[in-house]
């Protein structure tokens, strides 16, 4: 692990360590100051704990544990990200080289990258309902799409990108387009590429919280957090919440620590 | 031209360029001069005077709006290793070794890997580079990396060299050693070079003839012939001869340009 990550693991505890401190003190006191009932719609709701103790966070988490409800939510909506993340990343991927790369082919996808980059891919959930049915396959597809278009995007102006120097070197070395292509493109855009990738893999998480609306069932992270508003269970909204923070953050760590080891050729600065 | 005059390698007969644009600029003008075999031509000229568009063309990468380029006789069109071409940019390719960029022009002929290596192992020993064979150029020195580029283009043993300002960037002590290290590797893979510099005292240690361009249009103003013997150690920049020629060059950029006007 480098030097910036161990420092960015380190700064993230200490403040994850500070606000917890903070809250847990709040807590306490709110379990007097507090109301305990509060009005919802048409009725009211009691035992309700707005700042939920530690004690009944754990509590919680031990039941949500016990009855395998949060792992096997994060088996499921885990496996929809990496379903979803693979299959828009690489058609975004081979989508953004070939616009890159062909000027003609540019010209013919630019106003649709412009539109698609603009609209939020939640706004297609309706259409992907009624397209791909209410299941499975809207969900992966939705997640697919928010994807795609990032890393699209990300591949057309890493390719776009490429310093022309390293091209004409190439060539002026009697290398073949073909060669170019694979020996001085590819890992030339790479970085860039990673880098929208590493941005798409966060905004997958944002989709699939909404895209397991659709067809709410259990066991998934976004149904949990829908539940937990319809009871209401405070403990268990802050425990999905966490949950997913927890999982975006790794991810994203996961992803940075392979940018590190793939682009090992980089100058680094800091 | 005598029958046992040497063998012309690279010819520009009457060549100009003009690059398009509002307005457009007239960077080469009735430019004629021919490179002979073997021969380490410098091309010096003021900033600006279109040496690059020239050696671009030498290259293939542009084509004269007017002229011909001749190559063995037969006319230049589009880049080919045999003109080993290294541009004035640092083109070393980062995300490659030391050994995978002085092979790439090997991969690209579709040379094994077994021979490929042989090549490489050479050039490595001959740079005093064998510690750093797997290596990322980031940990190089800028002018030890473009003395990779200049290994990576004779590893496909091109006819001829054409080099832009290969040591433009470098400090003066740096580009001291470069030069040395430069003469050093000709000697012993003697080739046709064209070597583009700005710098007089750089010209005249390192080429046998240097050919003074115009401020632009470039064309070519005179031509010297550095007659110096090789290989030219430390003490020949101190020697009389070389003084005399570095005053004589001056006295000619001196007179044409009003870029170098009073640096004499």
């Amino acid at each position: 692990m480098s030097l910036v990550q161990r420092n960015r693991i380190k700064r993230a505890l200490l403040s994850l360590g500070a606000i917890a401190v903070v809250y847990g003190i709040a807590a306490e006191i709110g379990r007097w100051v507090l109301p305990h009932r509060i009005w919802m719609d048409v009725h009211y709701i009691d035992n309700v704990e707005l700042l939920p103790t530690y004690q009944s966070l754990a509590e919680e988490l031990a039941f949500l544990i016990q009855s395998w409800i949060l792992p096997s939510s994060i088996l499921v909506s885990t496996g929809r990200i990496l379903a979803g993340f693979l299959l828009g990343s690489v058609a975004g991927i081979v989508v953004g080289l070939a616009t890159g790369r062909a000027a003609r082919l540019e010209y013919v996808a630019d106003p649709w990258t412009t539109l698609l980059r603009f609209t939020p891919a939640l706004a297609l959930l309706p259409l992907y309902v009624i397209w791909f049915g209410y299941g499975e396959a809207s969900k992966i597809l939705l997640i697919a799409t928010s994807v795609a278009v990032v890393a699209m995007l990300g591949a057309h102006q890493a390719v776009r990108g490429v310093p022309q120097v390293y091209l004409d070197a190439a060539r002026a070395l009697g290398a073949s387009p073909r060669l170019i292509f694979r020996k001085i493109v590819l890992p030339a855009a790479f970085p860039q590429i990673f880098a929208s990738l590493r941005v798409a893999l966060a905004l997958a998480w944002v989709t699939i919280v909404v895209a397991e609306l659709i067809d709410a069932k259990m066991p998934s992270l976004g149904y949990l957090l829908a539940l937990a508003g319809a009871y209401p269970r405070v403990p268990q909204m802050l425990i999905g919440l966490a949950t997913i923070g927890t999982l975006v953050f790794l991810s994203d760590m996961l992803a940075l620590s392979l940018h590190a080891k793939v682009t090992r050729w980089m100058r680094r600065t800091g | 031209m005598s029958s046992d005059a040497p063998r012309m390698r690279l010819e520009a007969a009457d060549v100009g360029y003009t690059y398009p644009g509002q307005p457009p600029t007239r960077a080469l003008d009735s430019l004629t001069v021919s490179i002979a075999d073997n021969e380490f031509v410098a091309l010096l000229g003021p900033v600006g005077c279109g040496k690059t568009t020239l050696l671009r063309i030498f290259a293939g990468f542009l084509t004269p709006t007017q002229g011909v380029v001749r190559c063995d006789g037969t006319s230049v069109d589009g880049p080919s290793w045999q003109r080993g071409y290294v541009l004035q940019e640092s083109a070393i390719f980062p995300w490659m070794s030391v050994r995978e960029n002085l092979e790439f022009g090997l991969l690209a002929k579709g040379m094994e890997a077994e021979p490929r290596r042989a090549v490489s192992d050479e050039l490595l020993r001959l740079l005093g580079l064998s510690a750093f064979e797997a290596a990322y150029p980031k940990q190089l020195s800028s002018g030890m990396s473009k003395m990779v580029e200049v290994a990576r283009v004779l590893a496909t043993d091109p006819s001829m060299l054409l080099l832009d300002e290969p040591f433009g960037a470098l400090d003066a002590q740096t580009r001291a050693k470069m030069q040395d290290e430069l003469a050093r590797l000709w000697e012993q893979r003697r080739k046709t070079v064209v070597f583009v510099t700005h710098d007089v005292e750089e010209a005249l240690y390192l080429a046998d003839r240097i050919v003074v361009l115009t401020a632009r249009p470039g064309r070519v103003q005179q031509q010297f012939r550095v007659a110096l013997p090789r290989p030219r150690p430390l003490e020949t920049r101190f020697a009389p001869e070389f003084s005399a020629l570095k005053r004589q060059v001056w006295e000619v950029i001196g007179a044409s340009s009003s870029v170098y006007a009073g640096r004499t």
